[in-house]
């Protein structure tokens, strides 16, 4: 087997070498005449976007439709799909870090298309950007930045819910170039533009516009590195300057001695910029040294994460530094161990014994060889230099004591991933550093959206990825592609899916959906799960109903509460109350929610549902907030009203509670007019407050007239009466009271009441009318006011020897003698 | 292995923390913080402010007093989303802020616990979704404790039986699928009651969304190892028990000042020399910018198992407080003269170590001292004594009709309303009703004490089914245990009997060791709680039934409910018991054998609708039992909210009366 020569293509400039490989020849239709074209490519060897330039006369082919149209096309050449453009001039193009295809029209309209297959949503960008007009676009991952033709500049800074924002005002004058510095790279973390004006290069975010004081402008182009820290600018004069992105230093610089500006430069790598010009290219490495590349007819440029991708009409080439690894193994005359071990496998093939020579004198550096040998491995893209690598890592290995051949197998699974999908077919011309980037699982996904499914799936499973996504994009082209009629298409897609977990059906049935074809999309959508899913594509379907039990079935009150702001605002209230009645659960949330927000909707849904009492509860609740006593009045008949025909007997307590509530207001109304003293208003108190404020500022006729106005109980009015006598210290009316002869309550209140107050000589005075209190109970209220001796009286009479000689420890001066005296009383006579 | 369950309550702190950080420091640069009301409490409890400072947050407010200020670019709206008023209220303050201030915001705003599609909505009707920041902050379970994890829903007992609103069952679910997610499928859900039974089918369910959102876990698929089951109770199972005092140390100080988030606001005056000592919490909630200074002091102390002399009297009966604090005291006084006794310079170094302890136990002792010394001015009052006599008799089963004068004269003495309330209510729901002629007096009585706007209070008490009169139709209906002829096809019962269910639970112990109790009866000094009781079935089975004079179909075997399925049918709603197998069966039988049956079990309590501080004593106390019994069994405690009769009534009572928007000028005649 004769290897190809691994150094094809190498270039040293300076002391790096780069390289250019043929990643796939005879690519494009040569109808095709890329000349005419725009050509950007997605990161990650993507898909290319080539749409017409307007600037440039084309010949008229007849037959050849002049619509405008992007064309997606793999990296061999292969168009996956053509996406129609009405939009008018197109501003910028670009691809997401996710493939999704970003086109910004000259009226500040933009669309982002996913699933390259000409789905899109289209955004605007607003700040006046439809009569000023987009200038240019600049690009980053996850946003861009568009030049307005005032100068004024607007970022979105994500593509899934876009925001444009204005960036600080940038200097008038004309923008001879512009670029921007991505926020993952910038200390604010957020997006910087660099605008090239007059000689200098001014820096903008958010806040402001910052001149960085350059001299040597005017710059007609500027490009950062990858990692952000490089800038290169493009002079007038012809040269390029790698600065750092804060221009403070300058570290290269490079005379191309041309006497045209090139159309574009763009960085290879972090290290190396290339200049493109329409058939020649320049890759200035570190030092400003440059290799030169000629073209017969034009070449667009494509930058990619680790180099930069060649695209002209009979071929795709890769131009990067070459990786490590692989000077290390091929470079003109190494002896590095690994370039050794390569060696020895020629030489084992001719069974030379100089092979184990070879590998005993590099036996000490062996596991690095191995390793080496492994990633260089992983960096060829030609098959048999990659076995040729492997077996050279396999025989280190074998020799080694000690190896985890985990990396190795790990390669081996990489490059056989690798190797499918660079496979001319599917154009995906992954680079290994590309694809540790990338990830599988975002491999996957591209490889659906290119409708690879067979080689998708049979990926996922060498991976051991999930499958399920790809399942629901394939069914979801099923339901779009096939005829038939409904049930056969729902049966294959979900005879197919059966037993497979994570399907989304609403993916599917949305798909059924937008294809017109509602009865699929609602059959798909009952085996979906997830009823957050299902809700938002039903209430999109107008199937409100079963939307709304889909909802409540979920038990989350914010779906519920979804549909039902949706269906109120459709639906003639009438038909909105028919039919939330009927869903408990939705209608006691919309009582919720109303209660708060919207009183009016509550009233005429408890009118139509029957509801008397609430919608009373209600009225009162408005009552409550009325600033005249009359309209409170008011309020509360209205509130009666409703009631008049209701006979249940919490109604007929409602409606007496109304009519009681009005009679107060106006008694206390009168107060207020009557009673001048300084105890504030009387509105509303309560029946027992009134009372008690009328009893204590001495209108003790008054309370009684309350009293017997609203029936309060003799208990209440009793105990009312008491707490509000002993709160103004009214003695005598309460010694008046004590001459009752019955209270309703007992005498104890009144003396727990007034001893409480202080007054120990009026309690004690009601102690004996306690006659149903037993003598202990007494004996100790009468301890508790202090006379020791009437309580001695009290025990004298039970004949209680015990307490007679307790209290006599508590009895001092006079009352002690009295104790005494009582003591000697009972004691039996001897 | 699966994540240390151990940590559970340590890892979802972390986690909230971390999130929020991560929230703050996207914003790059100085911001303002704007809270909706209940989240200050909520953050303080995994965060400091002053952390929040390091953070960039220059001032903090709280949206419902919408003072926000401009006086910073970046503003952040940590914000509730579930409520659609309250997301009014953002796009409100938003539209307000566009308009004023000559500095163009760059509004943030975070939903807690996650982005709705109401909100959504109402933002874009207002037209300021575009021009902010959406993100998401997934806080559902708060730990409160190692072993108690709160959704901390201040409305959760209002939302689920008062207005019909179920999504406190919704977040539970999410909240128990996290846990899920970590540790694998709860073996087994037990529950009881409809609520219960609803949030056991969101969770089944939600395994089959999580399925289709590929947010399968490797835990998912199969039961936990760890976990040993999932009980759920709904509140409405035992409405009874809140409405009673709590009596544990801890239940007191909730029923008289209030606790929020292990934060009690106490008055500061008690605080005395202990006040500096622990400075409200985390700063949260008293931000200067936040709140004006209130005529009466109050301060935050913050109340939690940190604080270890709390942590030991937390849960004790109020009646062995004093000694408690006591023998406390006496140790401290001693530890601390011993310095006299230090004759060694090492000796005395050990001392001079110590000393920071013996000063924070110190100002913990005057703290609690001075609280317990407050309560007991309430505790000895009548109306409090003669309140908690009248609770004690309706829950011990005698006629209530002979309490009712009491209940009369409490209402004459203008006892707050809260506390008759809490007295009907349970005599309503104790005895399944009030006689209709009774129920009217009161009605009455307190529409004339309290005012007539009342009417709407007993309004939401009658739908809530708190306060009901007894027709006949619902004596009918209410279940008279497993032999009835009315309810033996279903296991719904439509109310809690708890009549049968004293009985046949031994709900009232009459006489139990108030040193060192066995039961846990003793958190309501001499009722144990129906709905502990109801975990005890599952969980003591043999105690119970030592409890139980006649033996219960039970064998040493019987698992999940078995034993008591019939007395249980006798409280309100579902008995269930729900097995969740694991997806593929062989693997985890392999798994199983690989981990063995040695381990601890955890068993996860939910309590829907929300749990008291006694309650929570009593698991704990069970807890506790099942580790002396050698069962390497533990309880983790899970609530949406924290909850007792005073909250219960402080949601449910209409604070405005039939003046209150009248300008009063009459008053000004003087």
């Amino acid at each position: 087997m004769t290897l190809a020569n691994p150094r094809v293509g190498w270039e040293k400039i300076g002391t790096e070498f780069y390289r250019k490989t043929t990643l796939y020849a005879s690519t494009f239709d040569s109808d095709l005449d890329l000349e005419n074209y725009h050509c950007v490519g997605a990161p990650f060897s993507g898909a290319l976007a080539l749409w017409r330039d307007t600037n440039k006369v084309t010949r008229y082919r007849t037959g050849a439709s002049n619509k405008t149209s992007i064309d997606i096309y793999s990296c061999s050449g292969k168009l996956i799909s053509k996406l129609n453009w009405e939009k008018g001039s197109i501003q910028g193009l670009d691809w997401s870090e996710d493939e999704r295809l970003l086109v910004v029209a000259e009226d500040g309209t933009f669309h982002v298309y996913f699933g390259l297959h000409g789905d899109f949503h289209p955004y605007s960008l607003g700040h006046g950007a439809e009569d000023i007009g987009v200038s240019s676009v600049r690009f980053w991952s996850h946003g861009f930045v568009a030049l307005l033709k005032n100068n004024a500049l607007v970022a979105v800074n994500s593509f899934d819910e876009p925001r444009p924002r204005l960036l600080a005002g940038a200097p008038e004058g004309e923008v001879h170039a512009w670029n921007l510095i991505p926020p993952a790279h910038t200390l604010s973390r957020s997006v910087e533009a660099l605008l090239a004006v007059g000689a200098s290069v001014y820096v903008l975010d958010v806040n402001e516009a910052e001149d960085r004081g350059l001299t040597d402008g005017p710059f007609k182009h500027i490009s950062v590195s990858p990692n952000g820290r490089f800038a290169a600018l493009f002079t007038e004069d012809g040269k390029v300057w790698v600065v750092g992105s804060d221009f403070q230093n300058k570290y290269s610089e490079y005379d191309s001695k041309a006497k045209t500006t090139p159309n574009q430069i763009y960085w290879c790598g972090n290290d190396s910029v290339v200049l493109a010009w329409e058939d020649e290219i320049h890759m200035v490495g570190p030092n400003g040294v440059a290799a030169k590349y000629y073209y017969d007819d034009i070449v667009h440029v494509v930058p990619d994460v680790d180099g930069v991708r060649l695209i002209t009409s009979e071929s795709c080439e890769f131009l990067q530094k070459v990786p490590d690894e692989c000077e290390d193994v091929f470079k003109m005359g190494s002896n590095s161990p690994s370039s050794i071990l390569f060696d020895s496998i020629d030489l084992l093939e001719k069974k030379s014994p100089k092979a184990d020579e070879n590998i005993q004198r590099i036996k000490a550096s062996l596991p690095e060889a191995v390793e080496t040998c492994i990633r260089a491995a992983g960096h060829e893209s030609d098959h048999a230099l990659q076995k040729q690598l492997l077996r050279a890592a396999s025989f280190g290995k074998s020799v080694l004591d000690l190896y985890s051949s985990d990396e190795f197998v790990e390669m081996c699974e990489t490059l056989r991933v690798l190797n499918a999908v660079r496979d001319h077919q599917i154009g995906f011309p992954l680079t290994l550093a590309q694809y540790s980037q990338l990830r599988p699982d975002r491999l996957i996904t591209r490889l659906i959206h290119r409708r690879e499914y067979l080689l998708a799936i049979k990926l996922s499973e060498f991976l051991r990825l999930p499958l399920n996504k790809i399942y629901v994009h394939w069914a979801s082209q099923k339901v779009k592609a096939s005829g038939g009629n409904d049930e056969n298409v729902r049966d294959v897609v979900v005879d197919r899916l059966k037993g497979k977990h994570g399907i989304s059906f609403e993916v599917i049935a949305r798909a059924a959906y937008e294809e017109g074809r509602g009865n699929l999309a609602t059959s798909l959508l009952n085996h979906e799960p997830r009823a957050g899913k299902q809700v938002p594509l039903l209430l999109s379907m107008e199937e409100d109903e079963v939307a709304l039990d889909k909802a409540i079935e979920s038990g989350d009150s914010d779906l519920i509460m979804f549909v039902l702001l949706h269906l109120k605002q459709k639906m003639p209230l009438a038909t909105f109350f028919r039919i939330v009645n009927s869903k408990p659960q939705a209608a006691r949330l919309i009582e919720a929610s109303a209660h708060d927000q919207d009183k009016e909707l509550l009233k005429d849904m408890y009118y139509q549902d029957d509801r008397p009492i609430e919608g009373s509860d209600l009225l009162l609740e408005e009552a409550m907030e009325q600033p005249q006593v009359q309209a409170v009045i008011d309020k509360l008949k209205l509130a009666s009203r409703l009631l008049t025909d209701a006979k249940d007997p919490n109604a007929v307590m409602h409606t007496k509670g109304f009519a009681e509530a009005s009679v107060l207001l106006r008694m206390q109304e009168a107060f207020d007019r009557e009673i001048t003293d300084s105890s504030g208003s009387y509105i509303g108190l309560s029946v027992n407050e009134t009372m008690f404020r009328l009893v204590r500022s001495g209108y003790g006729k008054r309370a009684a007239k309350v009293q017997s106005e609203f029936k309060v109980p003799e208990k209440t009015w009793w105990w009312v009466r008491l707490r509000a006598l002993v709160a103004a210290r009214l003695w005598g009316d309460v010694e008046e009271i004590g001459k009752s002869r019955k209270s309703p309550i007992g005498w104890e209140p009144f003396y727990n009441e007034v001893l409480g107050a202080g007054n120990t000589r009026l309690a004690s005075s009601f102690i004996p009318k306690c006659t149903n209190l037993k003598p202990q109970e007494r004996i100790e209220m009468w301890v508790k006011c202090g006379l020791v001796n009437k309580a001695g009286e009290e025990a004298l009479k039970a004949k209680d020897m015990n307490t007679l000689e307790q209290l006599r420890d508590k009895a001092t001066g006079p009352q002690l003698a009295e104790i005494e005296r009582m003591i000697t009383q009972l004691r039996p006579r001897r | 292995m699966a994540p240390n369950i151990d940590r559970e309550a340590e890892h979802i702190k972390e986690k909230a923390r971390k999130d929020l950080l991560a929230l703050l420091e996207n914003v790059r640069g100085k911001k303002n913080l704007v809270f909706s009301r209940d989240l200050p409490g909520i953050i303080g409890l995994f965060v400091g402010f002053s952390t929040l400072k390091e953070y960039g947050v220059e001032k903090v407010f709280v949206l419902e007093n919408g003072n926000t200020d401009s006086s910073q670019r970046n503003i952040i709206y940590v914000v509730n989303g579930e409520d659609p008023a309250t997301v009014q209220a953002v796009a409100g303050q938003v539209k307000q802020l566009q308009k004023n201030g000559n500095v163009e915001h760059e509004v943030t705003i975070a939903w807690v616990p996650r982005r709705t599609l109401v909100s959504n909505k109402i933002l874009e009707d207002e037209g300021v979704l575009g021009d902010v920041n959406i993100q998401e902050l997934q806080i559902l379970f708060l730990p409160l404790e190692n072993d108690l994890l709160s959704l901390e829903l201040s409305n959760s007992f209002q939302d689920l039986y008062l207005h019909g609103d179920k999504s406190p069952i919704y977040l539970a679910s999410r909240a128990l699928m996290q846990i899920q997610q970590r540790h694998g499928l709860f073996p087994r859900i037990l529950g009881k009651g409809h609520n219960a039974r609803q949030l056991a089918n969101l969770l089944v369910r939600a395994r089959k969304e999580l399925d289709a959102d590929e947010a399968n876990t490797p835990y998912t698929t199969m039961p936990s190892t760890s976990i040993e089951s999932l009980v759920v109770i709904d509140r409405d199972v035992d409405f009874a028990t809140p409405l009673l005092t709590q009596l544990t140390y801890e239940g007191l100080i909730e029923e008289l000042n209030g606790i929020k988030h292990n934060k009690a606001e106490i008055d500061s005056s008690l605080l005395g020399a202990a006040g500096q000592s622990r400075p409200s919490g985390a700063g949260l909630a008293t931000a200067p910018s936040t709140q004006p200074s209130r005529p009466t002091l109050k301060q935050a102390v913050q109340l939690d198992s940190t604080d270890p002399l709390y942590h030991q009297l937390r849960s004790v009966n109020f009646a062995l407080i004093g000694p408690l604090l006591n023998k406390v005291a006496r140790r401290l006084q001693t530890d601390f003269e011993g310095r006299h006794k230090a004759q060694e310079i090492n000796e005395l170094r050990d001392f001079v170590n110590k000393l920071p302890t013996y000063k924070e136990e110190h100002k913990s002792l005057a703290l609690h001292t001075n609280l317990a010394d407050d309560m007991t001015k309430h505790t000895r009052s009548e109306p409090f004594n003669r309140s908690l006599e009248v609770q004690q008799n309706i829950a011990a089963g005698t006629d209530p009709i002979y309490q009712h004068d009491t209940m009369d004269e409490l209402l004459s003495r203008d006892v707050p309303l809260p506390t008759i309330l809490r007295l009907l209510c349970l005599e309503s729901t104790i005895s399944g009703g009030l006689r209709t002629k009774d129920l009217d007096t009161f009605k009455r009585a307190i529409l004339h004490a309290h005012g007539h706007q009342h009417l709407l209070t007993l309004s939401r008490l009658e739908k809530m089914q708190l306060l009901q009169p007894r027709t006949s139709a619902s004596a009918l209906l209410l279940p008279v245990g497993g032999g009835s002829t009315i309810t033996s096809t279903s296991t719904t019962g439509t109310k809690t009997n708890y009549g049968y269910l004293r009985k046949e639970l031994s709900m009232i112990i009459e006489e139990y060791n108030e040193q060192d109790p066995d039961d846990i009866s003793y958190v309501y000094s001499g009722y144990a709680p129906l709905s502990v009781r109801i975990v005890q079935c599952i969980l003591q089975k043999s105690y119970l039934q030592h409890l139980h004079k006649s033996p219960l179909p039970l064998t040493p075997s019987s698992t999940g409910w078995s034993g008591f399925e019939d007395i249980l049918k006798s409280a309100k709603g579902p008995t269930f018991n729900v097995v969740q197998k694991p997806t593929d069966e062989k693997a985890s039988k392999a798994k199983n054998a690989l981990v063995g049956s040695g381990g601890w079990k955890y068993v996860f309590v939910m309590f829907l609708g929300g749990i008291t501080f006694a309650e929570v004593a009593a698991l704990r106390f069970v807890g506790r039992k099942l580790e002396e019994g050698g069962q390497r069994r533990k309880i983790v405690i899970c609530t949406t909210g924290m909850v007792s009769g005073r909250s219960i009534m402080e949601g449910v009572i209409e604070k405005k009366g039939l003046g209150s928007g009248i300008k009063v000028d009459s008053g000004a005649q003087v």
